[in-house]
């Protein structure tokens, strides 16, 4: 039964580690100020 | 103690054992995305080319055609579009403008695609548009889907506004990195004038009038990392002609451009440095991390087993208590 609860504790814990990060999701920043170019970049 | 501990292990070695395909079936789906802030830009050229002179009408060879492209993402209009149809969509304004030797514009097209930001399937929502026209693309643009496979693509074309295969033509090496190459075909095919042409005076409406179409043909060719979907090297064999109309002067056609366009160099090296970069990234999702955390929980369950075991064998009998020694009697 203590196996049981352990086993079941660590499936529990992976998912709510994963769905906490997923629910994060990643940032979306903002627009970049920089223009649509119309002269060509000496570089990168 | 030792069974605690074996517990304790069996508990961690399910949370990686758990982690593993949750890492990599739901995690990465939702995680791995093109962020919508994104500004890009890229630098082809096209030595050798051919130009059409629009003061005397005629072609001419000239030492370089650029094409400038810059894609940025329009956050805000992401986050619209989000609200509107639920999914996470990345909204790039693109421009490619063309510089002829002189520098000056020889032509310049406005874009805007919408897609998914991590499948990069086409989004229709408002606004999408080549040169200010509203389009539906069924295709990809400028890049693939993240861990590309080896098949063809619809791939959309944004002189023609149509979406085409882009064919899947064999894995090769390039500057170490193992590519996917993929090759389209657009045959020549009658195509609008550029909202915005290179002479001032003329509009797309006024040739129009004098009856001369504008006709093009390319071909496509991409090197893309499968990993991260994104094209390393790119090459268009691109070809335009003006054909018919008065405005030729009773000539049947004339080229407008014929050039292989190709990445600048510098840019090429950027690209494959960015790209290296993102790999690793996306392989830490899908590959590294997965069979890292599967690998951690059968070795945690094998440990745990073991100490459990250890701890259910029965203890060793107590050594015997050592007898005083008697007298022996002769």
């Amino acid at each position: 039964m203590r196996a049981l609860i352990a086993a079941a504790t660590g499936l529990v814990v992976a998912f709510a580690l994963v769905l906490t990060i997923t629910a994060m999701g990643t940032p979306t920043g903002k627009t970049s100020p920089k223009p649509l170019l119309t002269t060509v970049p000496a570089h990168p | 103690m030792r069974r605690k501990a074996s517990l304790v292990l069996l508990a961690f070695a399910v949370f990686f054992a758990a982690l593993s395909p949750l890492m990599r079936w739901y995690a990465f789906p939702r995680l791995a995305k093109i962020p919508a802030d994104q500004y890009q830009d890229m630098v082809l050229e096209a030595k050798g080319a051919t130009l059409l002179d629009y003061g005397t009408m005629k072609a001419r060879k000239v030492s370089q055609v650029t094409i400038v492209q810059t894609l940025k993402g329009d956050v805000e209009a992401a986050r619209k579009v989000h609200r509107a149809t639920g999914q996470d969509v990345v909204v790039w304004d693109g421009l490619s403008y063309v510089r002829g030797p002189d520098g000056k514009m020889v032509s310049e097209i406005p874009e805007r695609y919408i897609f998914d930001a991590h499948s990069q399937a086409p989004v229709h929502a408002a606004g999408e548009m080549v040169d200010g026209d509203p389009v539906k693309r069924t295709g990809i643009e400028f890049k693939w889907p993240f861990l590309t496979q080896k098949r063809d693509y619809e791939y959309f074309d944004a002189q023609t506004r149509t979406t085409n295969p882009i064919h899947y033509k064999g894995t090769r090496d390039f500057r170490g990195l193992t590519v996917y190459y993929f090759e389209q075909t657009i045959p020549w095919t009658k195509v609008t004038f550029p909202k915005v042409m290179p002479v001032k005076g003329i509009t797309p409406e006024s040739v129009a009038k004098t009856g001369t179409t504008r006709w093009y043909t390319t071909v496509r060719r991409f090197w893309v990392e499968p990993v991260t979907g994104a094209p390393v090297y790119g090459e268009e064999l691109h070809k335009e002609e003006l054909r018919g109309g008065t405005l030729l002067g009773g000539r049947a056609k004339v080229t407008a451009f014929a050039g292989d366009v190709k990445m600048r160099e510098d840019y090429i090296g950027h690209t494959v440095a960015l790209v290296k970069h993102n790999r690793t990234l996306v392989l830490l999702m899908t590959s590294y991390l997965p069979w890292g955390f599967l690998t951690l929980g059968v070795l945690l369950l094998a440990l745990s087993l073991y100490l459990e075991a250890r701890g259910r064998r029965p203890a060793d009998p107590e050594p015997a208590e050592a007898q005083a020694p008697q007298p022996v009697t002769a």
